[in-house]
Formats: structure tokens, C-alpha cells, sequence
């Protein structure tokens, strides 16, 4: 009896205990180095693939950096605690070139080989972090398709001027989509990423827009008198959820993008916004200060009942969702005039299971990825800004640093 | 008791097995060598909005009267000032609101109330916050008379600064309501 007593505390200490979690999950990771056969080095492409190993929490690379022919046959003996090789060659003399090969370390069998290539250079991050996705997918890995798609944001240039801007998820690609006037608030409005929405501030009201990326297609949504933006879009119908103020009271309201009929979601005489779907979009969470400052509260699209989801912080004031879980900003400081802490935190549309994914600095802009596995954000330290990642499995973080434009808004 | 032992061992085992995470099997054929980027080669546009600002009818006078300094309006009403945080008009506003009401209604035409914030904050919230100052303007102002149908409402959030040093009176420049006609 004894020993069935100490085998279910032990079990149950492993179930609560993060950081025993945390190094269980570290061991699993596959062991990979990673080897320049280029001509030239290229320290950016080098990063890069590092970022996007690191960042599918599928790997633990080596650090070093590892120079020797594309051909060589066998793999040099100091790699060979490692599982597997990943030798690449990276050209950009004409069009931009990457070939990679994949070996076994310890017998150096190649297992993986491919090529790939493209006339615009400047989109030479998404060739690689399409050949880390492919070896992904060939070593049978959750799936990490993630790290092919665009981020979108806007970022402020001169008073009341922006401009929106599409990028790979290390902002190594950047790309200016939309120049010029006041445009803010971009949300993507497929799965696909070939169109999203916007609000411009260019009229006397501001006007949600559809944009196609690609044949520059543009078409009017709405438009409402104070503030409008598009927060989220459905993925199973023609409805998006925006903040606006038809009376001039900012609420929020759920539009149905076909046929243009506006169901009000919220009434509160404060301040409602950023509302997200949950609970299979039966349900949103939302920002509102109906307690007097910015806090996380869910109502269902059909009932009145409003329901507080956050216990701690002075002011969380954005959040964003996929299925039922959720991710928010919280203030944890009360300085008026200077820096703050913000952390972004973990929790679920009942408002449980929280933890802290951020501890130290101002962070802020918290986004889920396309399957909820990692959580992007704005971190704000030692007057730089950065662009975050934060793998919610495998605790693994990167950070890549931003320009000196300050980011309005973000989507992924 | 030894059944005991056994079944927890096994038990054990189980579930330390199921833990691990077994690499998965190489085909020996491995992958093709061949060209996989073509989807990645489609072309992004680029919209130029700088012409729009010219042609949407609102009047760009100066920001700045000689009057006051730190009067960003236009048309001779004057800005209001706000606390952190905050979108209720203060004691230390009445004045000011009660020029900008003299002024409405010597003045025909529709009024631009803008609202807008300072740096700390986010995304949709800011934008709400200036929204909520504009809109404690056209309460009281059209409490004292003035039509609601000559007012308009925009929130600029954090987007139009007036000063951008890190200093407090900065920032309480920034936290503000500006007036000006529609032309």
C-alpha cells in the first residue's frame, strides 16, 4: 500500500510540477547542427534557420556554426553526438538558391534532400523557413505551417500618417502593402492571407476596408462615426466582430460581411472593445472598464450574462483568442509616466489554467499563431523594441528586434 | 503486497514509456531533389494613400494659434486637456469648454470633435479612450444648445501627437480633444 501511495503522489507532484515538465520536454527535443556549404556565409540566412528549428519546438540546435563542402560524405566526427546534420547551400548570385540535405549523424545517410529557389530575393526568409517546414513535415512533426505566413501591422511614420505593412514572422522580409494617410488596424480576412481588413482614417468617418494583397482589389465594409476596427473573423461564416460607435459609444458588434446587417454585442456606457470569438464562436471575450479600468470579460453572442475572466492585474487592456484559449496584456505596474510591466499571460475562455508566458519588461500586442501552439508579441526594453515568440509547449522564446516605427497593431 | 509492487512498477513503466517521444522512422528513399518554390514567387501590391489627406474636405489650418501656445484646434476653438487614463472634462476645462460652445454656435458648418491620447496604451483600447473624450465635448456641448447634427466624432488614439519628448507636460499635451470645422 505504501508503495501504491508513493507512486500517485509521484505522479501527481510530475502532473503540477512545470519546471520537471520543462526539462522532460527539453530532453525530447532531437538534437540537430546545422552546416554552411555555402560559398559565402550569410549570416542572416544562417539565423534564420536557426529561429525557425528553435522556434517548432521540435529541435534543440547546436550553437556553433559548422563550415565544410555540400558533398562531403561523410559527417565530420565532432557532430556525431548529434542526431542529425542539416547542410544547406545558399546562393544569391542570380536568383536567390537554397539547397538542403539532411543526414543521419551518426551513419551519415542522407534522408532528406531538396531544392529550392526564387527571382525575388527579398523573399529569400520565406525559401527558408519552407525547407525547415518541409524537414518538419518529413520527420513527421506537429505540424509548424505557421512559420510560412505573413505577418500584417501597421506602424505609425509622422503624426496621423501609418503605413500597413505585410512581413515573414521574423520581420527579416518586410514589405510596404499600404503608404501614405492614416491607415491602422489590419486583420487578416482569410485563412489564406490573399485579402484582409483595415480601417482608414482618411474620410470624415472611419471606414473598415476589404484589401486583396495581391490583385489590389479594394472594397468597402463599413464605416462608422468616432472609431471602427475589424478585431476578429470568423472562420466559419461571412461575420466579423468590430469595435465601433454607431452613437458614438464604443462597443461591439458582430457584422455580417455579405449582407452588411449589425448585431450590437455589447451595451455598456464606458468603453467595450477587441473582442474575440471563443467557445467555438458562440461566445467572445472582450476588453471593457466596466470596473473602472481595462479587464478580460466574456459574454455569449446570444445571452446577457457578463462574465469576468481576469483576477490580477491594474490594467489588461488586449487580448486574443484561438478555440478557448486566450491570451492578454497585463499592466503590473501603476506608473503614470514612464515604463511600465506589462506580461502577457495564458488562461482559457473560463478563465482558468493561468500562467505567466512573459515575466520581465513591457510586453504587449499578444497574437496567437494559426494553430494556438505559439503566442507573438511586442516587447518594449531598454528603449527597443522587439518582436517575441513564445512556444507555449516547449517554453522556447525567441526575440528579434524591431525599427525604430512604433507598431499600432499586429496580426498573424 | 507483492501484487501491490508489481502492478505499481508496471504502472510506472507505462507511463514513463509513454512520456518519451521515439524518433520517427527514415524512409531509406529519403526526399526528391527538386524545385518547391513557386507558390512563394506571387506578387504583393503596394496602395499609395498620400493623396487622400488633399481631397476629403477637412480643413488643414494651423495647429497652433498665436494665441496659445499649446492650442492645437483650429477656428478658433481651443483644446481640452485630460488626466491619465481619464475621460471626464475637469474643473480646470470649464473655461475652455464654455469658449468652445461661444464658438459653435457663432460658426456654422459641421465641427470636428478629435479625440486623442497619449503613448501608454495599446491598440483598440486607446482609440476607445479618445473616443470617449470627444464624446464628453459633444455631451456638453450639446447640452448647451449646440446641434448634434453639426457634430462629427473621431478618435485618433495615440496617432497625432503634438510633442514627442518623454517629459509629463508632453504627455498631458497629448491627452487631448481638438475642434475645427469641416470645410
Amino acid at each position: 500500500m505504501r508503495f501504491l501511495l508513493f507512486f500517485i503522489t509521484t505522479v501527481f507532484l510530475f502532473g503540477i510540477d512545470a519546471t520537471l515538465q520543462i526539462e522532460k520536454d527539453v530532453e525530447d527535443r532531437t538534437h540537430i547542427a546545422i552546416v554552411d556549404a555555402s560559398a559565402v556565409h550569410d549570416n542572416k540566412v544562417y539565423d534564420i534557420l536557426k529561429a525557425d528549428l528553435k522556434i517548432s519546438g521540435h529541435f534543440l540546435v547546436n550553437e556553433n556554426l559548422f563550415r565544410e563542402g555540400f558533398d562531403m560524405p561523410i559527417v565530420s566526427p565532432e557532430l556525431k553526438n548529434q542526431e542529425y546534420v542539416l547542410k544547406y547551400k545558399y546562393d544569391n548570385s542570380i536568383n536567390a538558391k537554397l539547397i538542403i540535405k539532411l543526414l543521419k549523424a551518426d551513419n551519415s545517410k542522407e534522408v532528406f534532400k531538396k531544392s529550392y529557389a526564387i527571382s525575388n530575393k527579398f523573399k529569400t526568409p520565406f525559401l527558408i523557413h519552407k525547407a525547415i517546414y518541409d524537414i518538419n513535415g518529413f520527420l513527421r512533426y506537429p505540424d509548424i505551417g505557421w512559420i510560412n505566413r505573413y505577418v500584417i501591422f501597421s506602424r505609425y511614420t509622422t503624426p496621423r500618417h501609418s503605413e500597413i505593412v505585410i512581413a515573414d514572422y521574423t520581420f527579416n522580409y518586410k514589405k510596404v502593402v499600404i503608404r501614405g494617410g492614416l491607415n491602422l488596424f489590419p486583420k487578416w480576412a482569410d485563412r489564406k492571407q490573399s485579402s484582409f481588413y483595415y480601417t482608414s482614417f482618411n474620410g470624415l468617418y472611419p471606414t473598415l476596408y476589404k484589401l486583396n494583397i495581391y490583385t489590389g482589389a479594394k472594397s468597402k465594409v463599413i464605416s462608422s462615426e468616432g472609431m471602427l476596427v475589424c478585431s476578429d473573423v470568423s472562420l466559419h461564416v461571412p461575420k466579423i466582430l468590430v469595435t465601433m460607435a454607431m452613437d458614438g459609444q464604443p462597443d461591439i458588434y458582430e457584422v455580417n460581411t455579405q449582407t452588411k446587417v449589425k448585431k450590437r454585442v455589447t451595451r455598456f456606457k464606458g468603453i467595450d472593445v477587441n473582442g474575440k470569438y471563443v467557445d467555438n464562436e458562440k461566445s467572445v471575450v472582450f476588453v471593457s472598464n466596466r470596473l473602472g479600468y481595462a479587464n478580460i470579460f466574456k459574454k455569449s453572442l446570444t445571452g446577457n450574462a457578463i462574465t469576468q475572466l481576469v483576477y490580477h492585474g491594474k490594467n489588461n487592456n488586449s487580448v486574443d483568442s484561438y478555440k478557448n484559449d486566450i491570451i492578454y496584456s497585463s499592466r503590473e505596474s501603476s506608473n503614470a509616466f514612464g515604463t511600465n510591466n506589462f506580461n502577457i499571460y495564458l488562461s482559457d475562455s473560463e478563465g482558468s489554467k493561468t500562467r505567466a508566458i512573459t515575466t520581465t519588461g513591457s510586453n504587449q500586442f499578444p497574437r496567437f499563431n494559426s494553430n494556438g501552439s505559439v503566442v507573438q508579441y511586442i516587447k518594449y526594453k531598454n528603449n527597443h523594441s522587439y518582436i517575441g515568440y513564445s512556444n507555449i509547449k516547449s517554453h522556447k522564446s525567441l526575440l528579434f528586434k524591431l525599427g525604430v516605427k512604433k507598431i499600432q497593431a499586429i496580426d498573424w | 503486497m507483492k501484487y501491490i509492487k508489481s502492478l505499481t512498477l508496471g504502472v510506472c513503466s507505462v507511463v514513463m514509456i509513454g512520456c518519451s517521444q521515439v524518433a520517427p522512422d527514415i524512409p531509406s528513399n529519403g526526399g526528391s531533389n527538386v524545385s518547391d518554390a513557386n507558390a512563394l514567387n506571387s506578387q504583393t501590391v503596394t496602395i499609395d494613400e498620400n493623396d487622400i489627406n488633399s481631397a476629403n474636405g477637412i480643413s488643414n489650418n494651423s495647429l497652433n494659434s498665436l494665441n496659445n501656445r499649446y492650442n492645437s484646434s483650429a477656428n478658433g476653438f481651443n483644446s481640452l486637456y485630460f488626466a491619465f487614463g481619464s475621460y471626464n472634462i475637469s474643473d480646470d476645462m470649464q473655461q475652455v469648454l464654455i469658449h468652445d460652445i461661444q464658438i459653435a454656435k457663432q460658426t456654422r458648418g459641421k465641427i470636428k470633435i478629435e479625440g486623442n491620447c497619449d503613448e501608454f496604451g495599446t491598440d483598440e483600447y486607446n482609440y476607445a479612450l479618445g473616443l470617449k473624450r470627444a464624446k464628453a465635448l459633444k455631451d456638453s456641448m450639446v447640452m448647451q444648445g449646440v446641434n448634434p447634427s453639426r457634430i462629427v466624432m473621431i478618435s485618433y488614439g495615440e496617432s497625432n501627437p503634438v510633442c514627442k519628448d518623454m517629459s509629463d507636460e508632453c504627455y498631458q499635451r497629448n491627452r487631448r480633444v481638438d475642434l475645427r470645422l469641416v470645410r
